[in-house]
């Protein structure tokens, strides 16, 4: 097996760091899964690809964007109408896909080399992302499981809340280190671990 | 104890000195001291010179309107100008400076400007500099002249050069209620939506949340305002649902309920505390506003209103109040409504002395006769103030008889003796916020002011932003709009605070101006006087608009808070029109000075992304000189020590033509093009046939634009039957992936077409030269790569050290080679592991100046020749344009235009005197190095090639082909170049392809 090369490495600082006088405001992590997979539905067709999610995932998702489920070792949600965006911490996940979904219900894409996935998670959490984001992250507005398909600036990210003081980002790996160094300095204020 | 500071009261802490500096000179305050009420506590009252007569200025104001106090802070190096003095925190180590004057505040040259006099009215700089004819001077080369000394003489603070090294940062927020200010209207709201359970954002711009209750000295509920003012914010601070900004000004309302606002975090510390920012820029996205942002005191315009001492009635209560500081000692009151008869009873009952009620009105209503006797001093109902005494500070007033229905004086003017006169002219709502979000504001004739428009969006008034100036009636309608605002139709409470408070009202006798011999200022902070409006109206400008062009009236960075309504009421009496019917200017944002900081966020400084390639480190480690492109970075030679930029790209260039070469081509964009009509689509969208291609091979591709011009070219390759992997060049990858988007969204939705930008998910290395095929063979498992298993444009799936990787062979450099892709966290692994492989071949990594050279030699285009006014033809690509089908762009190429024969066409160029040739170059047929003329078309790429020993370029000339072995010139003025090149094909090397082919 060959090692994953993480694009954090010159930047990835363990520790603690920043204003920590009130505590750890946010901890940041790299996840690193093992599958990133995007399925897509053609109109008309995403009872099926749903079904197919649950099949291989057991995640029951709801039909459209925004909705998702997140469990251990897996999480997917809808990225935008038919589109899903499955994780796994297991190799291996689009070629499983590829035998599941046909031609005719939708199509399978693996990004697992093509996206970074970041852990923020901690009380202030909501706050730093909403540094970045135009999104309401609200715990009513952004309930556990959903995610959404944003933009800061030039990085396109997905974002799935996975806990209630808990999110996971995907964000193209080519920006994955400026991205991550400026999730650090805006970590500052409130004070973040690395780990 | 300082000579104005009361031994009591007010939101400072007296336990505790804060020591900083004015000019120079030491001074101390207290925590919770403004720079304006430090400086009054400690006795001083001039604060600056004015922009252009440099006439003295003191305090006028207590907020955000204060147009005099104007100062510079210098922090770490950095100046920043024109801070009011009334909003500036003080802390330790605060270093402060007044502003345009020379060469000290106390002692100005620049004050021999009021000499002139009516001069320096109105348009004064349009009708003296513009025009006159002295000596060589005339017209605007006389204006230029001049404007030096103008811009030095007149003018507010001056910025400084050092870089601004605070931090600045953007944040989003969403709530159910947003509350604009925080006076009683805006707590009452902000408490009704919170016990709603609203999600609410309350935002005030002053540091201490509750506005006027902080300095009213009503009683609210049985206690004293501001103590219960106290308590609601308490309640509030303690409700997740609510987020309170203090120091924060909401100053723009943008569509969809969008409001922008800027928090003050660090201001008032000597240093932010670790990552904390300077300013904070908040987009505030609210279902619902309550605007409760209050009322604007107005000053009256008479002569000598500007002189230090003068002050709005309630900046001289807030500082009594808030601060513990008296504004004057010998006070006298000069107004025309009710409001400041409150103020002389709170400055009287601070231990200040009434020397005098001067009330425009004859009659006054019961309460303010009742105040007027209980504060002492002389009540001089209908009369009027129409001068003040005294030099940098004011040491009484004169009065006279005035007739507020026509504004007569009569009666000889006597003079009483003051070191401060309070001044109310009426309260105009602060309706900024809701002008911004809508129509034009109202006139309201018993208020003298404009009221807010209806609303065009979601938000509701209260309290005095609605002309309901009395703290009843601001309690009861913030209530009633956090109820709207809410959705709750019925209120929440049963029974609204009681309120303690003497029954005066603030509506005033429609008097702007007093008219008296001297200086009347309208707008202080830009020195326009009432004559200066009035000229402005004779000179022909009766509009309201070119009125505050000409005068440049509210056009100050106080945007006019104070003038704008006295000074469009004097407009309208020179009109002769009632002031709804001069109408009035609409408010744009915003609402107040916002650092340029705070804008520009953290995308100023290290906010530019950077994409990186997985291989990015390791090209660093081995010298890479890194080049961005777009948001990339890309090596653009791997440097020896001593080596020039030639001499290391010639190196690589010439290795990879001699053994092997290899380049990092990650940054390639890559589009997954998948679904059943995924090879409909591309024969659509190129100029080729793609639908025929066989599985596992790729095909090299040109698309045009609509209008026929061409757009992008790259290879697409067929992974299975619905499963194609387009790439397009690293600078157009977003601009493809939109257009093939749009064909699919818009034109033709029908066609079952997922498209994914996949450009992340590859790490690419080109591997090129006469050794490739075996460093490749050493080093791949799993597949072949000899010419049977791996045909020209064929590709094939094996592993590399472990990871697995997809080979296909093409070439951009003209030799035998091939496309190494793998995983891109498998990137740097598998470059490693070809590194090696090719250790004993000689294998070097190249750049972008050798892949350039490379691609040159052999004539392969690029951005530089696709250049978005080419065509396939212009560039030899005739063969790529399918007769068989239609296509993007196949209806428009064959315009007259595109398909002439005098198009500049795609040529190679060849230095003949042997020096380098430039990019951008002329070529010119005539040998006139002096006069280049008649250009034939100009050069797109340059290079010293190393497989044919000389300079040669790309260029798009005129005749194209036909050119061929002619000589001409490259003419580049700019460079100083000229000199004889030859055209030529521009296939330099190994135009039957040979290398590539094997």
């Amino acid at each position: 097996m060959v090692d994953v090369l993480s694009p954090l490495k010159p930047v990835w600082k363990p520790g603690t760091h920043g204003n920590t006088a009130n505590g750890i405001g946010v901890v940041l992590t790299e996840t690193q899964p093992g599958s990133i997979v995007q399925l897509a539905a053609w109109q008309g067709q995403e009872k099926k690809l749903l079904a197919a999610i649950k099949a291989v995932s057991a995640l029951a998702l709801p039909d459209g964007a925004g909705g998702g489920k997140s469990g251990d070792s897996k999480a997917a949600f809808g990225i935008a109408p038919g589109k899903f965006l499955i994780v796994d911490q297991n190799e291996g996940l689009a070629a499983i896909f590829s035998g599941a979904v046909t031609s005719e219900v939708g199509t399978v894409t693996d990004l697992s080399h093509g996206r970074t996935a970041l852990r923020i998670s901690g009380p202030k959490a909501e706050w730093v992302l909403a540094k970045f984001f135009a999104v309401d992250f609200a715990l009513p507005a952004f309930p556990v499981g959903s995610g959404i398909a944003t933009l800061h600036h030039d990085i396109f990210a997905h974002i799935q809340r996975t806990g209630a003081e808990q999110f996971d980002l995907y964000v193209f790996r080519s920006f994955a280190r400026s991205f991550w160094t400026m999730l650090c300095h805006a970590s500052e204020e409130v004070g973040y671990e690395v780990s | 104890m300082s000579p104005r500071r009361t031994d009591s009261g007010g939101r400072i802490d007296r336990q505790r000195s804060i020591r900083f500096t004015f000019d120079g000179k030491p001074f101390t305050g207290y925590p919770g001291d403004t720079l304006a009420s430090a400086l009054l506590a400690s006795g001083v009252s001039l604060f600056g010179r004015s922009f252009k007569y440099h006439r003295p200025r003191g305090v006028m104001t207590a907020g955000v309107d204060e147009p005099n106090a104007l100062v510079t802070v210098l922090k770490g190096g950095v100046r920043e100008p024109n801070i009011p003095a009334t909003l500036l925190e003080i802390y330790d180590g605060l270093t402060v400076v007044s502003q345009n004057h020379f060469p000290s505040l106390g002692f100005d040259i620049g004050a021999t400007n009021q000499l002139g006099g009516k001069l320096l009215g109105a348009g004064f700089y349009y009708k003296t500099f513009i025009g006159p004819v002295i000596g060589p001077l005339k017209g605007t080369r006389f204006w230029m002249f001049c404007e030096y000394f103008i811009r030095r003489a007149a003018g507010l603070g001056r910025a400084g050069n050092e870089k601004d090294t605070a931090r600045y940062e953007r944040i989003n927020a969403f709530c159910d209620v947003l509350v604009v200010g925080s006076g009683p209207a805006g707590l009452m709201a902000a408490k009704t939506a919170a016990e709603s359970g609203k999600r609410v954002v309350f935002a005030d711009l002053e540091p201490r949340l509750g506005g006027s209750a902080n300095w009213s000295g009503e009683t609210i509920d049985g206690m004293p305002a501001a103590d219960w003012a106290e308590a609601a914010v308490t309640e509030l601070r303690q409700n997740a649902n609510v987020r309170l900004l203090p120091r924060t000004t909401v100053w723009g309302y943008y569509d969809g309920n969008t409001l922008a606002a800027l928090e003050r975090v660090a201001d008032h510390k000597p240093n932010p505390g670790k990552g904390e920012p300077r300013h904070r820029y908040w987009t505030i996205r609210a279902e619902a506003v309550v605007l409760a942002t209050g009322a604007f005191e107005r000053p009256l315009v008479f002569p000598g209103n500007d002189r230090p001492g003068v002050m709005l009635a309630s900046a001289a209560e807030r500082y009594a109040a808030e601060f513990g500081v008296l504004p004057g000692r010998k006070v006298v009151v000069f107004t025309n409504n009710d409001s400041a008869y409150a103020t002389a009873a709170a400055l009287k009952k601070a231990g200040a002395g009434i020397a005098a009620i001067v009330d425009v009105r004859r009659e006054v209503s019961e309460a303010a006769h009742a105040a007027a006797l209980s504060v002492g001093g002389e009540f001089l109902a209908g009369h009027a103030v129409v001068a003040t005494e005294g030099g940098a500070k004011l040491s009484g007033i004169k009065v006279q008889i005035f007739d507020a229905a026509t504004g007569a004086l009569s009666g000889e003017p006597r003079s009483i003796e003051a070191d401060c006169l309070i001044v109310s002219g009426g309260w105009s709502p602060v309706i900024h916020l809701a002008s911004q979000a809508g129509i034009n504001p109202q006139w309201d004739d018993a208020r003298q002011a404009f009221l807010p428009p209806q609303p065009t969006q979601n938000w509701v008034g209260a309290g005095a932003f609605n002309g309901s100036f009395s703290t009843e009636e601001a309690l009861a309608e913030g209530h009633a709009a956090a109820c709207q605002a809410a959705g709750t139709v019925d209120g929440l409470i049963e029974a609204l605070p009681e309120v303690e408070t003497p029954a005066l009202r603030s509506h005033p006798a429609p008097v702007f101006e007093i008219k008296a011999k001297g200086k009347a200022f309208v707008d202080f902070q830009h020195d326009v006087t009432a004559d200066d409006v009035r000229l402005a109206y004779r000179e022909g400008f009766v509009s309201v608009e070119h009125l505050k062009r000409y005068t440049t009236l509210g056009m100050a960075t106080d945007q006019g808070k104070t003038s704008n309504v006295p000074g469009l009421a004097i407009m309208a009496e020179a009109l002769g029109k009632p002031i709804p019917d001069v109408g009035t200017t609409r408010f744009r944002p915003p609402f107040s000075a916002v650092s340029l900081g705070s804008l520009a966020a953290e995308r100023y400084g290290d906010l530019k992304p950077e994409r990186l390639t997985p291989m990015h480190d390791w090209h660093i480690e081995h010298n890479a000189t890194m080049y961005p492109v777009g948001l990339w970075f890309r090596p653009m030679i791997y440097g020896d020590p001593g080596e020039t930029v030639e001499q290391a790209y010639v190196r690589e260039a010439k290795a990879t033509r001699e053994t092997a070469g290899i380049v990092d081509v990650s940054t390639l964009g890559k589009i997954a093009v998948q679904g059943p009509d995924a090879a409909e689509f591309l024969d659509r969208v190129y100029t080729n046939v793609f639908s025929t291609l066989a599985i596992g091979k790729a095909r090299y591709g040109l698309m045009l634009r609509e209008d026929g011009l061409a757009m992008d070219d790259g290879t697409t390759w067929r992974l299975g039957q619905n499963d194609f992997l387009m790439t397009t060049t690293t600078a157009n990858a977003g601009k493809v992936m939109q257009h093939l988007e749009y064909l699919l969204d818009v034109i033709w939705p029908d066609l079952k077409v997922q498209l994914t930008s996949v450009t992340d998910q590859w790490a690419g290395a080109a591997i090129g030269g006469p050794k490739a095929r075996e460093i490749l063979a050493s080093c791949v498992t799993g597949t072949a790569v000899d010419n049977e298993a791996l045909q020209f444009m064929g590709i094939v799936h094996g592993e590399i050290a472990g990871a697995p990787v997809m080979i296909c062979r093409l070439s951009f450099s003209g030799e035998m080679a091939f496309e190494v892709y793998s995983g891109a966290c498998h990137g740097c692994h598998v470059w490693k592991a070809l590194m090696q492989a090719g250790k004993p071949f000689g294998l070097v990594p190249y750049g972008l100046e050798a892949l350039g050279t490379l691609r040159i030699e052999k004539g392969h285009v690029t951005g530089a020749e696709i250049d978005g006014r080419t065509t396939g033809r212009d560039l030899h690509l005739d063969w790529m344009l399918s007769k068989k089908k239609p296509f993007i762009g196949s209806a428009m190429m064959d315009r007259e235009g595109l398909m002439a024969e005098d198009r500049i066409k795609l040529v190679g160029v060849i230095s003949l005197d042997n020096r380098p040739l430039n990019g951008g170059a002329h070529i010119v047929e005539e040998n006139n190095p002096d006069e280049p003329r008649n250009s034939i078309g100009h050069i797109t790429a340059v290079c010293y090639s190393p497989a044919l020993g000389k300079y040669i370029g790309l260029a798009l000339v005129k005749g194209g082909k036909s050119r061929h072995g002619s000589r001409a010139f490259v003419a580049d003025p700019l460079r100083k170049r000229f000199g004889p090149v030859e055209i030529v094909s521009h296939h330099f090397f190994d135009p039957e392809g040979k290398r590539m082919h094997g």
